[in-house]
C-alpha cells in the first residue's frame, strides 16, 4: 500500500470515530470519550497530512450561586454563552444590566419574556453589581 | 458532580451570603472567575482568558518582545457560541458566488495549487483591544492592550479569486462569511463585508498559513480573510463562502454592530452620544509598551532597554516619542528597520534612572501622515483606543 493510501485508511477510520463522538462541546460526552478524544487528538496533532483537523474545546465553566433569577438566566443566557460573560465585567449599575439584558433579548434574540427579563437583571446586579453613580453608559452591540 | 465544582458552589453560596450581609468588598463575579481557568485551549499556549465559550483569549504582553507573534499565543475572539471544530479538507470547499459569470468551489489544495503564493507580515487588533481603560467603563470583551498580534500571512489575493470568478459589472460589495454557526435562529450569523474596490485592491487576501504553519483551529483555519490595516471584525475566520452583490452589503453586525461615532478618531461624550455612526475600518495609529511591564521594577544608575511595537493602518510610523517624567520632556526613539507598511515597528530608548521612586513612562507614535495617538478617548463601544499609554515603574 503506498503511503498516501495508507493515510486515506487511516483518516477514514479517524472519520468513523469522529462521527461515534458526537459534538465536541457537550460536557457529558467529552467526560465519557476523554480518552479516545485524547487518542484521536494526538494521533491528528502528530500527524499533520490526515486532512480531518479536529478540536476538543476545554469546558469548565464557572457555576452561579442560587439567588432570585437563577434559573431564568442559567435556561435563557447560558444556552449561547458561558457565565464568563458576566464574570469578565467590571461591575455594572442596575440600568446597565437592565441594557445588557434587553440587548440580548430585543437584538440577540434570546428567548425570554420581560418579567423574565427583569429578573435576570437584578441576578445579574446581585452578581456583578455596583450602585448607581448617575447616569451609567449603556451598552451597545456585539464586540 | 466533581470536588471541584462542589467546592466552588459551596464557595459560591457562602459569598452570596456574606454579599447580602455586608458592604462587601470583592462582588461575586470577582469570587467566581478568580482565577480558576479552563486550561489551555486546543494549539494554543496559556494566554489570559477573558470568555471560554465563545473564546476570548488575550495575549500577554511579554509576546510582543518576538516581531511575530507566535501561533500559539495570537489572540483569539469568536462572536457565537457555535464555533468550528472540525474540517475535513477533502470536503471543505471556499465558495465564491453571487455578481459572478463563473461560481468556484475552490478546495485548499487549490489555493495552494493554483494560484500565485503571496505573504504579507500584518497586524491583527480587535476593534475593542483596550476596551477595559475606558471610563467609564463601556460592556464588551475587557481586553487589555493583548487583543492584537502581528504574523507573517501566506495566502492568495482575493483579487485573484474574485478574477477567475469573472465579477459582473455592477458589483458595489463583497461578502465573507465562516464555518461559525449562530447558537439560535434569531441570531444574525456573522457576515462581514467589503466594498468591492477594497476586496480587488491586491493586498486583501485569503490566508491558509500564518507564521508558515496551518492556522490553529481557534484563528481561523483552514483559511481567514486578511485585511492589512483594518480591524479584525474583518478578518473573518474560517472563511468558507464569499458573495459578491450588486447592491450595499446590510445586516447586523454591520448595520448595529462595530460601528463608530464620525467625530474625529470616533470620540463622543457619555453623556451625549454621537447620532451619526459608520462601519468601524482603518486601524488608528498607536503604541504599546512591551517593556517594562507595568509595576516592573527596575535599578537605578544603569541603563535600562525600554521597548515597545507601534503600528497604524498602513501610511507607516514616522517616530516615537518617549517620556519618563510623566509627560513632561520627550525624547525621539530609535525604530528598529520596518517590516513591512502594515507590521508591527519596534521602537527602542535607553534609560537609566537616576534615584528611587516612582516613575511614569509615556510613548507616543505618529504616522507618516502626522496622525497621532489620543490625550484622551471614549466612546459607547470601547473601540479604537489609542491614548497615549502611561507605565507606573518602580525604581528600587
Amino acid at each position: 500500500m503506498s503511503p498516501k493510501a495508507n493515510i486515506l485508511v487511516l483518516s477514514l477510520g479517524l472519520v468513523a470515530l469522529l462521527a461515534g463522538c458526537g459534538r465536541p462541546a457537550n460536557t457529558s460526552q467529552q467526560a465519557a470519550h476523554g480518552f479516545a478524544r485524547d487518542q484521536m487528538k494526538s494521533m491528528l496533532d502528530s500527524n499533520p497530512e490526515i486532512p480531518v483537523h479536529t478540536i476538543v474545546l476545554p469546558h469548565d465553566e464557572p457555576i452561579f450561586p442560587p439567588g432570585p433569577g437563577r434559573d431564568e438566566f442559567v435556561t435563557a443566557c447560558v444556552v449561547c454563552h458561558s457565565p464568563r460573560y458576566i464574570t469578565m465585567q467590571p461591575r455594572f449599575s442596575p440600568a446597565t444590566w437592565m441594557s445588557e439584558v434587553k440587548k440580548m433579548k430585543d437584538v440577540y434574540g434570546a428567548h425570554i419574556s420581560d418579567e423574565q427579563a427583569l429578573h435576570i437583571a437584578d441576578y445579574l446586579f446581585s452578581i456583578n453589581g455596583k450602585a448607581s453613580t448617575g447616569q451609567g453608559p449603556k451598552g451597545t452591540y456585539g464586540e | 458532580m466533581n470536588r471541584r465544582g462542589f467546592l466552588r458552589i459551596v464557595g459560591a453560596t457562602g459569598a452570596a451570603a456574606l454579599a447580602a450581609s455586608c458592604n462587601r468588598a470583592n462582588s461575586i463575579a470577582e469570587t467566581l472567575s478568580s482565577p480558576t481557568s479552563p486550561g489551555r485551549f486546543p494549539e494554543k499556549t496559556e494566554l489570559i482568558l477573558l470568555t471560554d465559550r465563545p473564546p476570548q483569549l488575550e495575549t500577554p504582553i511579554h509576546y510582543f518582545r518576538q516581531d511575530l507573534t507566535p501561533n500559539e499565543a495570537f489572540f483569539v475572539r469568536w462572536h457565537l457560541e457555535g464555533i468550528p471544530t472540525s474540517v475535513d479538507l477533502r470536503t471543505f470547499r471556499l465558495n465564491i458566488s453571487g455578481h459572478v459569470r463563473q461560481p468556484l468551489h475552490l478546495g485548499v489544495d487549490d489555493l495552494r495549487s493554483q494560484f500565485e503564493p503571496t505573504s504579507i507580515v500584518a497586524v491583527n487588533q480587535c476593534s475593542g483591544n483596550s476596551r477595559s481603560f475606558f471610563e467609564p467603563r463601556v460592556p464588551g470583551g475587557q481586553w487589555k492592550h493583548g487583543a492584537v498580534g502581528n504574523a507573517k500571512w501566506t495566502g492568495v489575493p482575493l483579487k485573484s479569486i474574485l478574477d477567475r470568478a469573472q465579477v459582473k459589472a455592477g458589483a458595489v460589495d463583497v461578502s465573507f462569511n465562516g464555518l461559525d454557526a449562530p447558537p439560535l435562529p434569531s441570531v444574525a450569523d456573522f457576515v462581514k463585508a467589503l466594498s468591492i474596490d477594497h476586496a480587488r485592491d491586491g493586498e486583501v487576501m485569503i490566508a491558509y498559513a500564518m507564521n508558515d504553519q496551518p492556522l490553529p483551529m481557534v484563528n481561523g483555519f483552514p483559511l481567514r480573510l486578511i485585511v492589512p490595516g483594518w480591524y479584525g471584525t474583518y478578518w473573518v475566520k474560517a472563511l468558507s463562502d464569499i458573495a459578491v452583490l450588486p447592491q450595499a452589503f446590510s445586516n447586523f453586525w454591520t448595520d448595529k454592530a462595530y460601528r463608530i461615532p464620525t467625530t474625529p478618531n470616533g470620540t463622543e461624550s457619555p453623556k451625549d452620544l454621537a447620532k451619526d455612526t459608520i462601519p468601524i475600518n482603518r486601524f488608528n495609529v498607536r503604541s504599546i509598551f512591551v517593556r517594562p511591564e507595568p509595576e516592573e521594577v527596575v535599578h537605578p544608575g544603569i541603563p535600562n532597554e525600554i521597548e515597545g511595537v507601534a503600528f497604524d493602518s498602513g501610511y507607516g510610523i514616522q517616530r516615537v516619542e518617549v517620556s519618563t517624567d510623566g509627560g513632561t520632556s520627550w525624547a525621539d526613539a530609535r525604530l528598529d528597520p520596518e517590516i513591512g507598511k502594515y507590521s508591527f515597528r519596534r521602537w527602542r530608548a535607553s534609560w537609566t534612572p537616576r534615584n528611587r521612586g516612582q516613575y511614569r513612562l509615556m510613548a507616543r507614535a505618529t504616522n507618516t501622515v502626522g496622525d497621532t495617538q489620543s490625550k484622551a478617548q471614549w466612546n459607547r463601544s470601547g473601540f479604537m483606543w489609542n491614548v497615549i499609554q502611561q507605565v507606573d515603574v518602580k525604581v528600587a
